[in-house]
């Protein structure tokens, strides 16, 4: 399933150049303390260019959810600093944070991104509802077309197959037009035909409609969907990789021992 | 399998303890009411012991229906008994004490007391001394304090003849828990003086010290009994113990009220803690555990709950009775407060109740329990709640059944029952079953009601309102649980307000309809029941008064007809049909002629007559027939046989009034007419003046009074219902744990998220009253109807109103601990929360 986007048009310039639309400065996070500290990021610096697609990936336990996590203001870092766009996140009181991801991020979670008393419709506009804004009506539908829900809006999760609810939460993050997308495993849970159409929706969302997509996963074959992907291990960036492919992410995988 | 169970409880103390909490205030009401009336016997007992022991030998009349008291005369038989070195009689008589404003004290006349000196006194002397001499007397210290007499002081007493006799006081007395003296309040004579102002020519009761029983009780006669001190001290706290009884039977139907809450709260947080450990219980049964075991093991889980619940409930209850007793006497009771414990019967009656309410409501749950198949362990997608609920048939059925039934039965007891108590409790049972059909249909109840209930909120609170209250209908059996046990409580509140409010609007409808007069002039009260007159010369009196347009007097004799006894009466020529208008119901009162009676529609049925029947009726002319010219509604506060003025002056010789009814002249101020009819009055101190508005006044306050005491007693149950609240939504916030992360993670604030649950308890409450209010106006306009002809259904909107509110409040407030915590949980910890 291909689709075009009529608007907005690519953002301008090159990606390299503008400033990152988000950006870890030595960042560290530790959970507990003395002896039973654990360090689950030392010292992460990375920036992740507006208009870009990134994965991160890494073996289980290597720090990428809680660098995720840390990037999108969800968990608070230990030392280092965070920028979303022109804001500096860190030490941003929990309802600064709670504004911040209400106007300026959006969420795919591997499972349980929808709400269940919800129609898929209503799911899809419930950031927008929350930050008490109008939803555009044409993007709206722009959205919900290129997914392929127009028949399924007035469904409820519990209705909707785990592809479909996966692109409900898509249209969710989409529809708000945030300045960056944090999407977590948002493949995990679907076969592999469902995944590669939710993948497909991520990247043209990139491409053609100059989205910014940060997502972290296991997967190989998702991550070479992306245009760069970032290699954590032991809570340290070990390596990066631009345009990959399947074959390549494995073999840099392979080669960090994971 | 035991062990597993303990351990899981172990493991979750707050989940005990909330699930125990209802079962602690339940056990704690019923707990706390057996302290109570415990500790109010055990100490009238030993107040009686005291006093009894005192006495060696006690004269008293034999129980019987014409008890009449022991004969003046018997007292110096008894002293001349050998051996006998004391002996009192105990007068039991009226002395009215007047007060500060020259009138007597109370609806009542104050109680005259026999006080001996020496050992046979029984009563402690607070200040003073005991009387000794016709001048002096003794108070009891409660009434001196109220009135502010004090020794030294020279108080006026009315003697038996009503004429005023003034006295010192000498001393104050607390007469104790002596029943008389604590309603009434007293007056204490030396024993001399006592029988000559109440002109007793009986004794209630012969005091001895020393002498031998037997030669006691041949001087005594056979008409008395003679008793032991210690025979004497049961006998009184015998006596006593009835109202105890009472009390307790009654505070008690409120503990089962309140335990029935408890089992619905119960019972929810049970199934709803099964349904969020369905992995738990399938994975005991992956792992070889059967059925039966795993029955077995939510049950002992309620076993432990239930009895870590009453146990609290019984600390709680020595609290409850304790406090309350305290609380009593705070507001002026007299009660004995020696320490306040536990009976052994207190014990096991709490701990069963306890026990057997938490298993009994544990086992629907524990059969989901075993309902659940092992391949649940390894299913990932526990979605809670789909929001969906049919009425299978086997529900409609019962539903059907309880509320048909239930109608049926009110509709029966409303309509084509005789008015009166029968038909009142035939529509309280018709309640209960309507109720029952209630209960079954409300999980069907809850989108609709959620919807109207959330309207507002939806429309005012935002998203989170919306998402609240799309999450109140999203599990509707837990709902329903919860809030139909918030409705049982309002729903009494509710019945009780209504059938208060009419019973106000009756009364009051009747006084403007029936009994239009301003003033009205009473006797105080005898307490032993004689009858009781107003001087036909106040009524003269106040005839000669220009502030008034109509005196009437009433009169009334007690006398027999046939061999029922009855009351005839008559009112001043006149007032009948213009001043005082009774609803005929046969006859009328033209056919009211010398010869004649009418009659009020419960004596026609004691007398079994009707109109145009002759009863005859025992004078001072031997019997006379009179016909019955009419019989009209219960609506007049004339009861009896009511026969013409003249007739009754032939009849009977009885010339004062028993009340004298008094009209103001248009245009005379009320104030006016007050003091003209407290001047006239000045002579009889007994004479009790009061208005129509005093007694509407009056009515209503005692109406309020027992409104407020039920109110107090059901806030508990309608408390364990807040708990109840309290505990589904802490469960649910467990169980949306994740869900609430994704929405912090979407942009909800704290605070949003802490509204969303405040609303979704508003709702739940709101649901719960509302359905509470609709089933108590109902019903309570049914018990109106049942009651009587003349009911007037009246609503108190405006405290129906005031339920619903303090409802929804009590609810948000009931959700502030579980918001609490769900705001505070960590996003990050629990998108990953399982």
């Amino acid at each position: 399933m291909t689709s075009t986007f009529a608007a907005p048009p690519p953002a301008g310039g090159t990606p390299a150049a503008a400033p990152p639309a988000v950006e870890a400065v030595q960042v560290s996070k530790v959970y507990g303390a003395g002896d039973a500290a654990v360090h689950a990021l030392r010292g992460v610096g990375v920036g992740f260019a507006r208009g870009a697609f990134t994965a991160i990936m890494g073996p289980s336990g290597s720090g990428k959810s809680t660098l995720m996590h840390c990037l999108a203001g969800l968990d608070t870092v230990t030392e280092g600093r965070v920028r979303i766009g022109d804001a500096e996140i860190t030490g941003m009181s929990d309802k600064q944070l709670t504004m911040l991801r209400r106007e300026r991020v959006g969420f795919v979670f591997q499972a349980f991104n929808l709400l269940p008393t919800l129609t898929a419709e209503q799911n899809i506009l419930l950031p927008l509802e929350l930050a008490g804004r109008k939803p555009d009506r044409a993007w709206f539908d722009q959205v919900v077309d290129v997914v392929g829900l127009r028949d399924r809006l007035g469904h409820r999760p519990a209705e909707l197959s785990g592809g479909q609810q996966q692109r409900v939460a898509c249209a969710r993050a989409l529809v708000a037009r945030p300045e960056v997308i944090f999407a977590d495993e948002p493949t995990g849970n679907l076969d592999s035909r469902a995944g590669a159409e939710v993948l497909g929706f991520l990247r043209s969302s990139v491409r053609e409609m100059g989205r910014t997509i940060v997502m972290v996963t296991h997967d190989p074959v998702a991550a070479s969907y992306a245009d760069r992907v970032v290699f954590l291990r032991d809570g340290r960036i070990v390596t990066e990789l631009f345009q990959p492919t399947p074959d390549t992410v494995l073999d840099r995988l392979k080669s960090l021992g994971g | 399998m035991l062990k597993t169970a303990l351990a899981g409880l172990r493991a979750h103390k707050l989940r005990l303890l909330l699930t125990g909490l209802a079962i602690t205030l339940g056990v704690g009401f019923i707990a706390g009411t057996f302290v109570l009336t415990d500790t109010i016997d055990k100490g009238v007992d030993e107040t009686f012991a005291r006093s009894a022991g005192k006495v060696d030998l006690a004269v008293v009349p034999k129980s019987g229906p014409d008890e009449k008291g022991v004969p003046v005369g018997v007292l110096a038989k008894v002293r001349g008994v050998p051996g006998v070195t004391e002996a009192q009689g105990l007068i039991d008589g009226n002395a009215p004490l007047l007060g500060r404003n020259g009138k007597a004290l109370g609806d009542m006349p104050t109680a005259a007391k026999t006080v001996p000196s020496g050992r046979l006194l029984r009563y402690e002397v607070d200040k003073g001394r005991v009387p000794s001499g016709p001048n002096e007397v003794v108070l009891d210290s409660r009434t001196a304090e109220r009135e502010k007499f004090g020794v030294g002081q020279a108080v006026t007493v009315l003697d038996h003849r009503d004429r005023p006799r003034r006295f010192t006081v000498v001393g104050l007395l607390d007469f104790g828990i002596d029943a008389d003296a604590s309603t009434r309040g007293a007056v204490g004579f030396d024993p001399a003086t006592a029988v000559r102002m109440t002109g007793a020519k009986t004794f209630g009761e012969i005091d001895v010290v020393g002498g031998d029983r037997a030669a006691v009780a041949r001087a005594a006669g056979g008409a008395q009994d003679v008793l032991t001190g210690e025979e004497l001290a049961a006998k009184l706290a015998r006596s006593a113990g009835a109202d105890t009884k009472m009390i307790r039977a009654g505070l008690l139907v409120f503990g089962v009220v309140a335990m029935l809450v408890s089992a619905l709260v119960i019972y929810n947080t049970f199934s709803i803690l099964i349904a969020q450990r369905m992995r738990e219980m399938a994975l005991l049964r992956c792992v070889g555990a059967t059925r039966r075991q795993v029955f077995g093991s939510v049950l002992a889980e309620s076993v432990v709950v239930g009895l870590v619940g009453s146990l609290l409930g019984l600390v709680v209850g020595l609290g409850l009775g304790a406090g309350a007793l305290a609380l009593f006497n705070l507001l002026g009771a007299h009660l004995p407060e020696t320490g306040a414990t536990l009976a052994p019967r207190t014990v096991a009656v709490g701990l069963l109740v306890g026990v057997l309410v938490t298993v009994v409501s544990a086992v629907l749950p524990a059969r989901a329990a075993t309902r659940i198949a092992p391949v649940a362990a390894l299913r990932s997608d526990l979605e809670p709640g789909t929001g969906r609920f049919r009425l299978g048939w086997p529900r409609t059925v019962a539903a059907a059944f309880f509320l048909l039934l239930g109608a049926a039965i009110g509709g029966f007891g409303t309509f084509g029952m005789k008015k009166g108590d029968i038909a009142m409790y035939v529509v309280a049972a018709a309640g209960t079953v309507f109720f029952l059909g209630v209960i079954i249909l409300m999980p069907a109840l809850v989108r609709p009601l959620s919807r109207l209930v959330g309207a507002l909120p939806g429309k005012v609170g935002g998203v989170p309102a919306r998402l609240a209250v799309a999450n109140a209908q999203r599990a509707p059996r837990r709902t329903a649980t919860t809030t139909i046990a918030l409705t049982v409580g309002v729903g009494l509140m509710s019945l009780f307000a209504v059938v208060a409010a009419s019973g106000k609007a009756m009364s009051n409808a009747q006084m403007d309809k029936q009994f239009p007069v301003d003033f009205q002039v009473q006797a105080q009260f005898k307490a032993d029941g004689k009858e009781h007159r107003v001087p036909h010369a106040l009524a003269q009196a106040l005839r000669q008064r220009p502030e008034f347009s109509t005196v009437i007097e009433a009169r009334g004799k007690e006398t027999e007809a046939g061999r029922e006894k009855v009351d005839v009466t008559t009112l001043s020529d006149g007032a009948l049909g213009t001043v005082i208008k009774p609803t005929f119901k046969s006859g009328s009162a033209g056919a009211f002629k010398p010869g004649t009676a009418l009659t009020d529609a419960f004596t026609a049925e004691a007398l079994h007559v009707k109109t145009g029947d002759t009863v005859r009726i025992s004078t001072r002319q031997g019997a006379v027939p009179v016909r019955i010219a009419g019989v009209y509604g219960a609506d007049v506060p004339l009861s009896g046989l009511l026969v013409p003025d003249a007739d009754f002056d032939r009849y009977f010789d009885v010339r004062d009034p028993t009340s004298i009814y008094a009209k103001t002249r248009d245009g005379v101020d009320a104030a006016a007419a007050r003091q003209a009819i407290e001047d006239a009055a000045r002579p009889y101190p007994t004479a009790q003046i009061g208005s129509q508005a005093e007694m509407r006044e009056q009515i209503s306050e005692a109406v309020d009074m027992i409104l407020m005491i039920f109110g107090g007693l059901l806030g508990l149950a309608v408390i364990i219902a807040l708990f109840g609240i309290a505990n589904t939504l802490t469960l649910s916030v467990v169980e949306r744990t994740r869900e609430s992360a994704l929405l912090r993670a979407l942009g909800l604030t704290r605070r949003q998220l802490r509204r969303m649950l405040s609303v979704e308890a508003l709702v739940m409450a709101v649901i719960g009253a509302f359905t509470g209010v609709v089933l108590g106006i109902g019903f309570g306009w049914a018990a109106t109807t049942a009651m009587s002809e003349n009911s007037v259904f009246t609503v108190p909107f405006g405290q129906i109103a005031g339920f619903i509110v303090l409802a929804g409040l009590a609810g948000m407030l009931a959700a502030v601990l579980p918001a609490r915590r769900a705001a505070k949980a960590s996003i990050v910890e629990s998108l990953a929360h399982d």
